[in-house]
């Protein structure tokens, strides 16, 4: 008999058959007023995307929700990423932006909306910025704690060879954050995706959290599921790019089997 | 039998060799714990100093005040007159856990230090290449450190610091994870590169018997609080046989030089 590690499709397909058979049959139990069968769903998703649902295709609202996300987590890069590597690198960055950093960090990007609400009003201003707070701190968090951490033994070796405090941080330092800044990368990445729903669940008359809502409110099960999937499909398809470009760039990486 | 009687050396001031590391009332201490005691010895160019004594005496801490990593307590450590510059002084450092670095194939692991210490290219590559056929790297240039045994890392790690011709060399139990082959060829090797390069070692086992074979002279360190028990000059000719009877009477010498129980 072949053993089921030799056919991990083989098993995807299983579980994957047993989830969905699961599903219809709770449909059958509660009623498709109340959870719409896999079908109902993916028939919902092929109409959004003909339909417009006011005035935009489920394609424009994706778009729209990717725009956000990916304004956000570049500025998140750009900003989280040098702040997190400068303060694992420097005790005296550590020490003055530590505390600060300490006491927004616990809290969560959600608890922003109000305020940027507040500050930069409905429209793209404040969903961008609840976006870049949750990737920004996770960012930061990910390249601090990849430097602060690298191997003392590493950092000496290059010292007796005569390495400078640049030669360190960018020939140790940084290459041996990359794994962690890597993890940083992919939760920052679903991070901001999870804090553009929360963001367009608010206010919003665009993106996929939009259909979310006004499927609650038109009483439309079928819909909010379908911009569920959606989301997952997506933020799936995000996660196996980072991984791909992570194996790519850190190719040294010991793989858990 | 033959018995051995040592000339021990204890005015360093005696030596007529030039003096690479002059060590004067070194003491280490880590908060309460004091490690070495006010300990004071020359190493001389160009000679192979063997640093024994029993685990966790202070060997390694040694070493580590040498490169500076450690701060002195109290006391001095000169390198060629001077307070020790990692900037100035070529020096290599082969530890005793696996140092190499984990993003670096092993060619790049090898010419590592030569970089840092911006050699022209193609003197990068010859002393690489010449490094991995005297280590017996050559099949495994485009390897990760990952997907190498323990022993084959090591050798990495000693190519990386022979490539750079360090003027002084420091080995912290460089041979713990090998095989005796390896040992005794990698052995023979650390010997030859230094009679070629007129290198100074200092080298830290617990192998006494590694010792008696390799050095010039041997540190006999006390158990901690460590003191110098005792100087042992080595002058038996090399190739040095392991069963030769002057030999075993020196590893027995320092054996019980060595025991604290």
């Amino acid at each position: 008999m072949n053993s089921p590690k030799s056919h991990p499709l083989l098993l995807g397909a299983l579980s994957l058959s047993v989830f969905f058979m699961s599903w219809i049959i709770l449909t059958k139990a509660v009623g498709t007023k109340i959870l719409p069968d896999p079908f109902q769903v993916i028939g919902e998703i092929i109409r959004l995307f003909k339909t417009p649902l006011s005035g935009r295709t489920l394609l424009e609202h994706v778009l729209f929700s990717l725009r956000r996300v990916l304004i956000a987590y570049g500025l998140a890069i750009v900003s989280g990423l040098p702040l997190g590597l400068m303060m694992g690198w420097s005790s005296l960055c550590r020490k003055i932006i530590g505390p600060i950093f300490e006491i927004f960090r616990p809290i969560p990007p959600i608890a922003w909306i109000p305020v940027a609400i507040l500050w930069l009003g409905v429209a793209e201003g404040s969903k961008i910025y609840i976006c870049y707070v949750g990737a920004f701190i996770i960012l930061a968090l990910n390249s601090f704690t990849g430097t602060r951490y690298v191997e003392p033994i590493l950092i000496n070796c290059a010292r007796v060879l005569g390495a400078n405090r640049k030669r360190l941080f960018l020939g140790v330092a940084v290459p041996a954050a990359l794994p962690s800044i890597f993890a940083g990368l992919q939760n920052g990445m679903s991070m901001a995706w999870m804090c553009v729903l929360a963001a367009e669940l608010v206010g919003g008359r665009e993106g996929i959290g939009f259909i979310i809502i006004q499927g609650m409110n038109l009483d439309r099960p079928d819909m909010i599921l379908a911009g569920m999937v959606v989301i997952g499909l997506l933020g799936a398809l995000m996660a196996i790019v980072l991984r791909i470009l992570e194996k790519v760039l850190c190719p040294w990486r010991r793989e858990l089997v | 039998m033959t018995t051995y009687n040592p000339k021990t050396v204890t005015d360093q001031s005696g030596s007529h060799d030039p003096v690479k590391v002059k060590v004067r009332h070194l003491t280490k201490a880590y908060d309460e714990l004091l490690v070495l005691n006010d300990i004071s010895f020359d190493i001389r160019k160009g000679e192979l100093l063997c640093i024994v004594g029993p685990t966790g005496c202070g060997k390694t801490t040694f070493l580590n005040c040498l490169t500076g990593f450690a701060p002195l307590t109290s006391g001095e450590i000169l390198i060629d007159n001077e307070p020790g510059n990692l900037f100035r002084h070529n020096i290599g450092f082969v530890f005793q856990e696996p140092s190499t670095i984990p993003w670096l194939k092993v060619w790049d692991n090898v010419a590592f230090g030569l970089k840092i210490k911006k050699l022209p290219p193609p003197e990068v590559i010859s002393r690489v290449e010449k490094m991995l056929d005297t280590v017996g790297l050559r099949r495994f240039v485009d390897y990760y450190p990952r997907e190498l045994s323990a022993s084959l890392e090591q050798r990495v790690a000693l190519a990386r610091e022979f490539a750079v011709k360090p003027d002084l060399l420091l080995m912290d139990e460089p041979y713990g994870q090998m095989d005796i082959k390896l040992r005794y060829y990698l052995e023979d090797e650390v010997r030859r590169i230094q009679m070629e390069e007129g290198t100074t070692v200092a080298f830290v086992t617990h192998n006494i018997e590694e010792a008696v074979y390799l050095a010039d002279r041997i540190l006999v360190l006390s158990q901690k609080p460590s003191t110098i028990n005792e100087e042992v000059a080595i002058d038996l000719p090399r190739p040095r046989r392991f069963d030769a009877p002057e030999f075993v009477a020196i590893r027995n010498h320092v054996t019980e030089a060595i025991k604290w129980w």
